[in-house]
C-alpha cells in the first residue's frame, strides 16, 4: 500500500513537473525569441538581405509591430505552429502593406493570446497600430472596430483592400487551447501616415 | 458496571505520559522539510530535462522541416487547417497530369483531355476528382489507359453505372466513372489505383466553337471557382455520407451540394509536388487562312503547316491547372465567307438521316446608329467572398467603364449583392453627371465579402423598372458576377418569369467562371455575354459588351427549308441577335436529301434597324462527309439542353412528375442513342480481371482542384491562436499539488494512530472538566447516607 501510494504521488509530480516545464519553457522561448529576432530584423534592416534569427530557424522577420504605446513585436512569416511560438505571424495568404493599389490585400497577423497577443485585449477603438515593413518605413493603422467571431463559422477576412486584422484566441483567459471563438481586431489604413520614422 | 468505561479515568492524568502538541508540530515540521527538498530536487531535474528534451527537437527539426509535410504533432499548438481536408498541411495521396488535344474542324473541336491520376501513398487508392469541362461540351467517350492497354467507357443509365462502377470497385478490379453534376461540372472517379501506379482517364468530348465579331474563340476550363450554396442543410442521409468528398453539405435548395463542392488547394502547394499541370495540343484546320492566334491568360507558341494548318502549343510546355485556357483565332477578313454550312452523313447503323450545322453572318448596320434609344440599365455587382482578390477589380473597372458610358438621357442603377443586396439608388435615377460621380465613389468603395445570395439580387434588378414607362425605354440589366453558384437552375426560372420587356446581359469575372451560368442566364434573359479573365481584358471586353448594348439587334429571324424536307433544327425559335453574333444552328434532316440537285436552299430572313433582309443557302452543292460523328453528336446535346430547360419549366408549372418523367425518358433515349454523358448517364469502363487482393484495402482520395488564380481559398480558417500556457500551468500545479498531498496525507496516516489517543485524551480532559462526575456524587451521596446513618445509628 505504501510503496502504491509513493510510485502513484511521484507519477503525478513528475507530470505536473513536466507540464510547469512546457509552459516555462513556452514563455521563455516566446520572450528570448523575441530579442533574438529584434536583433536579426535590425541587421536585416541595415544590410537589405533576410536575416535568420537563429541559424536553425525556420522562419524569419517580415515587419515590427506596435500596438499603440506597447513594446513592439517582430512578426515572422507563417503562421505555423513553430512561427507562432516565437512571435506573431503573418498569414501566408496576406500581404505587408505596399504602394501597389493593384496588389493591395489585407494584412492578417495572428499571435497567441498567451503570450504576445496579450496586450491585444488593452487595444481600443482608434488606437494607432504602426507596421514597419522591409524597407524599414512605417505604416500607420487606426483599430475601427473589434470583435469576437467564431472560427468554425467565418473565414478569415482576406480582401483586395490595404487594411489590418489582428487575430488571436479568445476568451483571453480561458484554460483550454482549442477554442474556436477568436477575438479579431480590424485595423483601417492611414495612407498619409506612411513612411513615418520612429 | 459502568466501572469499566470510566477505566481510564481512575488512571491519574500526571501519572500518564502523553506527547503533547508541540512534541507533534516539531516532529512534522522536520520531516516535511525532507520532503519539500526531495521535490525541489526532482522539479530541477525534470525541468532541465524537459528543456533539454525541447531544445534537441527544436535543433532537429530545421532538417526535417522542408518539403515534407507538418506532422499531427508540431500542428498542435497552430497550423491553417482546410474544412474537409486533414488537420495540417494536407497532401494528396494522387498527383494528377493532364494533356490536352484538340482538333478544330469546321466549327467544332475536338477535345481528348487525358488525366493521369498517379498513386503516392502506400495504399490502394480510388481517386475522385471534379471535372470541369466546357459548359456546351458534347461529352462522347470515356477510357481507361493503363500503359498500353485502353479500356473502353460505356454509357450506361446513371443508377445502373452506378451500381457496375460499385461492384468492381469491390471486386478489386480498376474502373472509371464519368458522371455529369452540371452541363460543366463532372465527378471522375478511378478504382483500384496500386500504390505507384498511374491511371489515365482520357475524356474526350465536342464543342462548338464560339464566334463573335470575326473571331472564334475555344475555352477550356482547367478549375472552378468554389459554388455558394444557399439554403439551409439538409439532413445528411446514409447515401451521401457515404461519397461526400465535398464539405458542401446539400441544402434545401442544391441538393447534390457536396458533389459540386471539391476539395480546393492554392495551386503553388499542388505545384510543389508536381501535380496539376496541363500540356496543350490544338491543331486548328478550319481550312480558312488565319490572322490573329492568340491566347488572353497563356503564352501560347504556333507553327503554321501546309493547307491552311495551324499548330499552337503552350510557350512552356506546361501551364497550371489554375484558369481557363482560351484561345481566340480570327480568319482573314478577305477569306471569312458569310456563311458556313457542314453536313454530315448519320454513321449509325439502320438510320438515315443528315445532320447540318449552318454559321451565317447577319448584315452589319452603320456604325454609331444616329438616333440611339434612351437606355435604362441596372448594373449588378456581385460582391460575395468569392470575387475577392482580383475578380472584384475587374468587377470594378467594367462597372466604371460602364458607368462612364452612360450618356444624359439614359436611367441608370447600382445593386450590390453578396448575402443581402443594397441598391444605392431606391430607382433608376437619371444619369447626370453628379449621380453618376456617386455612383462611382459607392462603386470604389465596395468590398467583397460573404455569401453568394443572387436570387434576391436578381429578382430586384428585374422589378427595378416600372411597368409605366414600357416602350419608351430599352431596359437592360447588366449582371457582372462570377457565377459561383449552386442553385442555377432555380436562377435561370426566375429570370424566365420575371423577365419581361428587360434584356439580361452577364460579365462574367475571374480565373475560372461559371460560363455554364453566364451562358444560360444570358440565354433566358434573351441578352448576350462575355467573359473577362483579366483585367487588361476589361477595355476590350467591355467594348464588345457596348457594341452589342448600343446598336440595334437582328430580330424576327426565321429559317425556311425546302419544302417536303423532314428537319428538326435547334434553336427551335431564333433568338434575337446582337452587334458581331452569327446566325447558328444544328438540324437533323430525314432521309438523303442534302447535298444532290434538287435539295433546294435554306432561306434565313430577319430584321435590321427596321430593314427586311434575307439570305439564301444552297443545299445542292453541299459536301456531306460520311466519316464524321461529330455534328450527329452535337444535335443530340443540344436537343438535350432544350428538353432540359422544359423540364425546368415544366417541373415550375405543374409541380407533377409526370411530364418530367416523360422528358426524362426522352434524354435517357437520346443520349444512349448517341453515346453521350448526360444528367441521367454515365459513362463506366472495367476491366475484366481484378487487380487488387482482397486483403488489401481500398481508400478514397479526393482529388482537389486547384484555386483559381486571383483568388483566395476561401474556406481559410483562422490559425490556432493559443499555446494554453494557463492550462498547462494549471494543469501543473493541479498535478504536483495533489502529488504532494498524497504525500502528505500517507505521512500522516502512520501517526494518525498516535493523534486520535491524543485528541481523544484532550476530549475526555475537557469531558471530565466540564461534566461533573456521577460517581463521585453518589460515592458523596453515599458517604453522606452512611455519615447520616451511623450518626443516627450512633
Amino acid at each position: 500500500m505504501k510503496s502504491i501510494v509513493r510510485f502513484g504521488s511521484l507519477i503525478l509530480v513528475v507530470a505536473g513537473l513536466w507540464q510547469l516545464g512546457g509552459s516555462a519553457w513556452l514563455l521563455a522561448k516566446a520572450e528570448l525569441a523575441q530579442y533574438l529576432i529584434a536583433n536579426a530584423w535590425d541587421r536585416q534592416l541595415a544590410s537589405g538581405t533576410p536575416h535568420k534569427p537563429w541559424p536553425w530557424a525556420d522562419t524569419w522577420p517580415v515587419a515590427k509591430l506596435q500596438l499603440a504605446q506597447q513594446k513592439p513585436l517582430m512578426v515572422l512569416s507563417g503562421t505555423s505552429g513553430q512561427a507562432l511560438a516565437f512571435g506573431p505571424g503573418l498569414l501566408e495568404s496576406s500581404a505587408l502593406p505596399n504602394d501597389s493599389v493593384q496588389e493591395a490585400r489585407t494584412t492578417v497577423i495572428a499571435a497567441h493570446r498567451d503570450t504576445h497577443f496579450r496586450g491585444l485585449a488593452q487595444l481600443q477603438v482608434g488606437n494607432p497600430v504602426r507596421l514597419q515593413g522591409a524597407d524599414g518605413s512605417w505604416h500607420l493603422f487606426r483599430v475601427n472596430h473589434t470583435r469576437v467571431v467564431n472560427s468554425l463559422r467565418e473565414s478569415l477576412p482576406v480582401y483586395a483592400e490595404r487594411d489590418l486584422v489582428l487575430v488571436t484566441c479568445y476568451p483571453f483567459d480561458a484554460v483550454d487551447a482549442g477554442g474556436p471563438l477568436r477575438y479579431v481586431v480590424h485595423a483601417s489604413y492611414e495612407p498619409g501616415a506612411a513612411s513615418v520614422q520612429l | 458496571m459502568n466501572r469499566s468505561f470510566f477505566q481510564p479515568a481512575r488512571i491519574s492524568r500526571d501519572l500518564m505520559i502523553l506527547p503533547n502538541d508541540e512534541y507533534y508540530r516539531r516532529r512534522y515540521r522536520k520531516r516535511r522539510g525532507g520532503s519539500w527538498l526531495l521535490l525541489v530536487v526532482t522539479a530541477a531535474a525534470v525541468l532541465l530535462a524537459a528543456v533539454g528534451a525541447r531544445a534537441t527537437e527544436s535543433d532537429m527539426t530545421p532538417n526535417a522541416n522542408g518539403a515534407d509535410g507538418v506532422s499531427i504533432n508540431d500542428t498542435g499548438s497552430g497550423d491553417l487547417l482546410f474544412r474537409g481536408g486533414e488537420p495540417g498541411r494536407y497532401i494528396p495521396a494522387i498527383h494528377l497530369g493532364t494533356k490536352v488535344a484538340v482538333k478544330v474542324r469546321g466549327l467544332v473541336a475536338e477535345v481528348n483531355i487525358q488525366q493521369e491520376f498517379s498513386n503516392t501513398s502506400q495504399d490502394w487508392q480510388e481517386a475522385v476528382y471534379v471535372l470541369p469541362l466546357p459548359e456546351n461540351a458534347a461529352v462522347n467517350g470515356m477510357e481507361i489507359v493503363v500503359g498500353e492497354r485502353r479500356i473502353v467507357g460505356k454509357v450506361r443509365e446513371r443508377e445502373e453505372a452506378q451500381k457496375v462502377y460499385r461492384e468492381a470497385k469491390a471486386a478489386g478490379k480498376r474502373a472509371a466513372l464519368l458522371e455529369q453534376q452540371r452541363p460543366n461540372l463532372f465527378t471522375s472517379r478511378v478504382a483500384n489505383i496500386a500504390p505507384g501506379e498511374k491511371i489515365a482517364v482520357e475524356v474526350r468530348y465536342l464543342q462548338t466553337l464560339r464566334f463573335d465579331s470575326g473571331q472564334f474563340s475555344l475555352r477550356i476550363p482547367s478549375t472552378l471557382t468554389p459554388r455558394y450554396i444557399p439554403g439551409n442543410p439538409l439532413p445528411q442521409d446514409s447515401e451521401v455520407a457515404v461519397n461526400a468528398h465535398g464539405w458542401a453539405l446539400p441544402t434545401d435548395q442544391v441538393a447534390d451540394a457536396d458533389k459540386i463542392t471539391p476539395a480546393m488547394m492554392p495551386m503553388a502547394e499542388l505545384a510543389r509536388n508536381g501535380s496539376h499541370k496541363m500540356t496543350l495540343d490544338i491543331q486548328l484546320g478550319m481550312g480558312l487562312p488565319l490572322v490573329d492566334i492568340f491566347s488572353p491568360y497563356h503564352e501560347v507558341s504556333f507553327r503554321r503547316e501546309t493547307g491552311h494548318r495551324y499548330q499552337v502549343e503552350l510557350k512552356e510546355g506546361s501551364a497550371a491547372m489554375d484558369r481557363d485556357f482560351a484561345l481566340h483565332w480570327r480568319p482573314q477578313a478577305s477569306a471569312m465567307p458569310s456563311a458556313a454550312l457542314f453536313a454530315e452523313q448519320a454513321v449509325k447503323q439502320g438510320e438515315d438521316a443528315e445532320y447540318v450545322q449552318l454559321l451565317l453572318l447577319p448584315p452589319v448596320s452603320g456604325d454609331a446608329s444616329p438616333n440611339k434609344l434612351p437606355r435604362e440599365v441596372v448594373y449588378v455587382v456581385d460582391t460575395s467572398g468569392s470575387m475577392s482578390g482580383t475578380s472584384i477589380r475587374q468587377a470594378k473597372e467594367s462597372l466604371l467603364l460602364a458607368l462612364a458610358r452612360l450618356s444624359p438621357q439614359d436611367r441608370f442603377n447600382v445593386i450590390e449583392f453578396n448575402s443581402n443586396y443594397r441598391t444605392f439608388y431606391p430607382r433608376p435615377v437619371v444619369a447626370t453627371g453628379d449621380n453618376i460621380r456617386a455612383a462611382r465613389d459607392w462603386v470604389e468603395s465596395l468590398q467583397a465579402t460573404g455569401g453568394t445570395e443572387m436570387a434576391p439580387a436578381l429578382r430586384e434588378a428585374l422589378s427595378q423598372q416600372l411597368n409605366d414607362e414600357a416602350g419608351e425605354l430599352v431596359r437592360q440589366v447588366i449582371f457582372i458576377t462570377d457565377g459561383a453558384v449552386g442553385n442555377e437552375r432555380a436562377l435561370f426560372e426566375l429570370i424566365r418569369q420575371r423577365l419581361g420587356e428587360t434584356r439580361l446581359f452577364t460579365v462574367g469575372i475571374g480565373s475560372a467562371p461559371n460560363s455554364f451560368f453566364m451562358r444560360k442566364a444570358a440565354e433566358f434573359g434573351r441578352g448576350s455575354f462575355i467573359q473577362i479573365g483579366d483585367l487588361n481584358e476589361v477595355q476590350s471586353k467591355m467594348r464588345t459588351l457596348f457594341e452589342k448594348l448600343e446598336n440595334p439587334l437582328v430580330t424576327d429571324l426565321e429559317v425556311r427549308w425546302p419544302a417536303g424536307m423532314k428537319v428538326e433544327a435547334y434553336p427551335k425559335r431564333m433568338p434575337d441577335l446582337y452587334r458581331g453574333e452569327p446566325v447558328r444552328l444544328v438540324a437533323r434532316v430525314d432521309g438523303k436529301m442534302l447535298g444532290r440537285a434538287g435539295s433546294g436552299q435554306v432561306i434565313v430572313s430577319g430584321r435590321l434597324a427596321g430593314k427586311r433582309f434575307t439570305r439564301e443557302i444552297a443545299l445542292d452543292s453541299l459536301r456531306v462527309d460520311n466519316e464524321g460523328n461529330g455534328i450527329g453528336s452535337l444535335w443530340a446535346r443540344a436537343k438535350i439542353a432544350v428538353l432540359r430547360d422544359e423540364q425546368q419549366q415544366q417541373g415550375r408549372l405543374s409541380g407533377t412528375d409526370g411530364a418530367e418523367d416523360s422528358l426524362r425518358k426522352e434524354i435517357l433515349q437520346l443520349a444512349l442513342a448517341y453515346q453521350l454523358a448526360s444528367p441521367y448517364t454515365s459513362f463506366v469502363a472495367v476491366e475484366e480481371t481484378p487487380v487488387r487482393p482482397t486483403t488489401e484495402k481500398l481508400k478514397s482520395s479526393p482529388v482537389p482542384n486547384a484555386v483559381a488564380r486571383g483568388q483566395m481559398l476561401q474556406q481559410q480558417t483562422y490559425p490556432q491562436t493559443a499555446v494554453g500556457v494557463y492550462g498547462q500551468l494549471l494543469w501543473a500545479m493541479l498535478l504536483i499539488g495533489m502529488g504532494a498531498l498524497l504525500r502528505i496525507a500517507h505521512r500522516i496516516s502512520g501517526k494518525l494512530g498516535a493523534l486520535r489517543v491524543h485528541w481523544a485524551n484532550g476530549l475526555r480532559r475537557y469531558l471530565r472538566r466540564s461534566v461533573p462526575d456521577v460517581r463521585r456524587r453518589r460515592n458523596r451521596l453515599e458517604a453522606r447516607l452512611l455519615l447520616a446513618n451511623t450518626g443516627k445509628g450512633k
